[in-house]
């Protein structure tokens, strides 16, 4: 018999993920297929982490802190510390760390990014135990995207304040590329916003957020060149 | 409607590149600084990795019957650093720029690169070119304007590039390339497995659909063309959510449907034992499946 909810698991997945596991959660995960496979993603995440690694592992202050507040606000993690994010050494901490500097923001914001996407997916226990119509779907949505969409607003603009190319047509072509990109996130939100339960609708959306992402972390990469 | 294959791919670019750019050198030559040519030897055994870090300029990688690796870097000034080191069985090769106040012609380094057809290539370059013929090695290119362009390759393909163009001509190993604008062409492939997505770019393939394939193209706008012959044989999924779906193919419904699902914008069915998998997809774009000239 199923002890705890999914919330409540969820609440102790940074637990989990450092071995301190309850007998409630062991027999939720037994039962619920979708924390036991967003507990196989996040140990995938954690097992391939060494293999990145390289000799730049320290991140900046500021996305740690970032990571921790995001995955607090939405519940996957539950520590009441407010610890200096540098120095912390949890589970999420300690995959992060290990990845080198100038694929962290992508890997990050890809992470949160997968994670946004499982809880809001139509196929999702999470959702199916938490609403029951296109209103609390769209709500739902939204409060997985809203945080996404700020954070990437936040990377960016770090990423601008080092961003250095000695080549402005490349300058060019990134700021351009990133207009594209946001104007892509608009849109797919508006169509997402128009029918929450268009499943492709909100592919389409993540994957611009993976994009932009993506995009941040090569500028960033062109940042840390410059400097 | 136009059709993508009669659009200029990158090699129409590089021949309007080749009148252009001898003219613009006769101008630039006078205020440059002078530049040089270095060319450089490596011995290698088989399946050499050669890393290319070229922020300018274009590097031309060709495959030859040696067991060694020939770098031949035309610097535009003394203002970039030419680097090239073996550790190994790796070659590094690396430029950057010695001057924060360099004009970025200035800093052009072009490389031309003779390797064994076995190497693995990673090759960066921001702005320029990539071209690779006869390399059948892996390859991973990342660039920003740069477009790339293949010509016979064979090994696992990753390619990624912000508006770069995409061509790969007679490429037969498994290919996956991103882009946000760059267009996409796949002339004559012969690859099991090709995974393509551009956000604002078009994508065009015209090759072969082998059994067991899969072929997933993917676009938010553009136009995304696939060319068929009628003894082709693929089952088709191609849906572009806000777009059209134009097809030319006689397609079977799936085995579970008595018609031809046509659902909005969304195709489904087989052609002839529908072996190879297509998908297409497109949020507000066009997609094409039209017949082979």
């Amino acid at each position: 018999m199923n002890t705890i909810g999914c919330n409540e698991f969820l609440n102790q997945l940074g637990d989990w993920m450092e071995n301190n596991r309850s007998a409630d959660a062991r027999a939720h995960v037994i039962r619920c297929g979708d924390c036991r496979s967003l507990v196989a993603d996040l140990t995938a995440i954690q097992e391939s982490a060494p293999s990145l690694a390289l000799d730049d592992p320290e991140p900046s202050p500021r996305v740690w802190l970032a990571v921790r507040a995001q995955l607090e606000q939405e519940g996957l993690i539950h520590d009441g510390r407010r610890a200096p994010a540098p120095a912390s050494t949890g589970w999420f901490d300690a995959i992060f760390a290990m990845i080198p500097r100038p694929a962290l923001a992508a890997a990050y914001l890809a992470a949160l990014i997968a994670v946004g996407a499982a809880l809001v997916a139509p196929g999702s226990g999470y959702f199916q135990r938490t609403s029951s119509g296109s209103a609390r779907w769209l709500s739902r949505t939204e409060n997985a995207t809203g945080p996404l969409s700020a954070q990437l607003n936040s990377a960016e603009q770090d990423t601008f304040s080092s961003f250095k190319t000695a080549d402005p047509t490349v300058a060019a072509s990134l700021q351009k590329n990133l207009a594209i990109v946001d104007n892509y996130i608009a849109l797919c939100e508006k169509s997402v916003r128009e029918d929450p339960q268009d499943e492709d609708a909100r592919d389409y959306l993540y994957d611009a957020y993976q994009q932009k992402a993506d995009l941040l972390a090569q500028m960033s990469d062109r940042g840390d060149i410059g400097q | 409607m136009r059709s993508l294959a009669t659009q200029p791919g990158p090699l129409q670019h590089w021949k309007k590149a080749s009148v252009l750019v001898p003219s613009l050198l006769i101008f630039g030559v006078a205020s440059a600084s002078a530049g040089d040519r270095i060319t450089q030897h490596f011995r290698v055994d088989p399946h050499p990795v050669v890393a290319i870090h070229n922020p300018g300029g274009t590097v031309t990688v060709r495959a030859w019957t040696k067991s060694e690796v020939m770098v031949i870097a035309q610097r535009a000034t003394t203002e970039v650093a030419f680097d090239a080191t073996q550790t190994g069985n790796r070659v590094d090769i690396l430029t950057h720029a010695l001057s924060d106040n360099a004009a970025p012609g200035e800093l052009r380094t072009d490389l031309e690169i003779s390797v064994p057809q076995d190497t693995e290539l990673q090759i960066h370059d921001d702005a320029g070119g990539v071209n690779v013929s006869n390399v059948l090695g892996d390859m991973n290119v990342e660039t920003i304007t740069a477009g790339v362009d293949l010509e016979d390759a064979a090994g696992y393909l990753a390619v990624k590039t912000v508006d770069g163009s995409f061509q790969c001509v007679r490429c037969t190993g498994r290919i996956e390339v991103s882009s946000i604008s760059g267009n996409f062409r796949f002339i004559d492939i012969h690859s099991p497995y090709v995974r393509a997505q551009t956000s604002t770019g078009n994508i065009l393939f015209n090759g072969e659909f082998l059994p067991n394939a899969t072929y997933r193209l993917k676009n938010y706008s553009g136009v995304i063309e696939v060319r068929f012959s009628p003894g082709d044989s693929f089952a088709l999924d191609a849906h572009s959510l806000k777009g059209q779906v134009h097809n030319e193919a006689r397609l079977d419904p799936p085995s579970h449907h008595h018609f031809l699902p046509r659902l909005g914008n969304a195709l489904f069915g087989s052609m002839n034992a529908g072996r190879a998998s297509v998908e297409l997809s497109s949020f507000d774009g066009t997609i094409n499946i039209l017949k082979r000239d």
